[in-house]
């Protein structure tokens, strides 16, 4: 699987309400989460856990028993979505990926997006995304340019 | 690698692993097709240069980390892995240097024969990046349980 985004929107500050940034009706459709934040020694640290939407649009992440050094810092959540077929690989691709910081609220990770990014293969078929990617390929045999000039 | 069977099965079956690179102090997390190889212990992805921003991050800052969290398709029960690792990118070769994990990419995708055949009309999603991941550090959470603390597994 790639990096593929066909959306991206930037918060501004204050931070949008979770309503105002991400579509609940497609964020109801991911079973999980994943977790990500940059840790003390400054690797990334991720880790799985379950969420839940309020009937007011929070985002409620279940608390991990990893030592809650993302809260109040940025952090990163990965809803993904990959559907295994017999035959090896998978289908249905699609996943959003949203920025923001986590409180604690009532046992929970209450988290305030900032920022979103996800891919559909559904909205955005594989060749059209691949189009849309062929400014970032550019950039990146340009920046390769020198070395292969040299 | 002194791993359980368990944490070895998941580093050999599972399809995808959630790829963290790190833009400028901020974690972006993509799932992304990973292949594994022992010994030593390595990680590897591919990235075409189509979607090669991560690779911009991790020339910048080689910290990474790889979670693997998704059993769909691999036959085996949930668990919860967490590798954090340096990264190494190779461009030198865009065009012949990822071919040789094709046959652990043919594995996980067999209908990659197909996009293969119309290399041509994807050149540039055939031009790949190719990462290398040494780990530094792994967490597993057994039967994915991240309520429990992780037991940490001795490299």
């Amino acid at each position: 699987m790639e990096e593929r985004r066909h959306l991206q929107t930037r918060g501004g500050n204050p931070p949008l309400t979770t309503l105002g940034l991400i579509d609940p009706d497609r964020l109801a459709l991911f079973r999980y989460s994943i977790v990500t934040w940059i840790d003390k020694d400054g690797f990334p640290f991720s880790v799985a856990t379950d969420f839940i939407l309020s009937e007011n649009g929070e985002i409620l992440l279940k608390k991990p028993s990893v030592p809650a050094t993302m809260t109040g810092s940025r952090v990163g959540v990965l809803f993904n979505h990959i559907t295994g077929i017999p035959t090896g690989g998978y289908t249905d691709r699609r996943y959003m990926l949203v920025w923001g910081t986590v409180s604690e609220d009532k046992g929970f990770l209450k988290l305030r997006p900032e920022e979103v990014s996800e891919w559909d293969e559904k909205i955005l078929p594989f060749d059209k995304l691949c189009g849309a990617a062929v400014p970032q390929g550019k950039k990146y045999l340009e920046s390769l340019q020198p070395s292969i000039d040299a | 690698m002194n791993a359980p069977d368990w944490v070895k099965d998941v580093f050999d079956r599972y399809l995808i692993c959630e790829f963290t690179s790190i833009d400028n102090g901020k974690p972006v997390t993509f799932p992304l097709l990973f292949f594994y190889d022992n010994p030593p212990p390595k990680f590897a992805v591919t990235s075409s240069i189509l979607f090669s921003r991560k690779i911009e991050h991790m020339k910048k800052n080689p910290k990474v980390s790889l979670l693997f969290s998704n059993p769909e398709g691999s036959g085996i029960e949930k668990h919860v892995v967490l590798v954090q690792g340096v990264a190494k990118c190779d461009d030198s070769d865009l065009d012949h240097g990822w071919e040789r994990y094709l046959p652990m990419w043919r594995k996980k995708e067999p209908y990659i024969d197909g996009f293969l055949a119309a290399r041509e009309q994807f050149a540039w999603f055939w031009k790949r990046i190719v990462v290398e991941v040494e780990p530094k550090k792994i967490l597993a959470w057994k039967n994915g349980d991240t309520s429990k603390p992780a037991e940490a597994i001795h490299l």
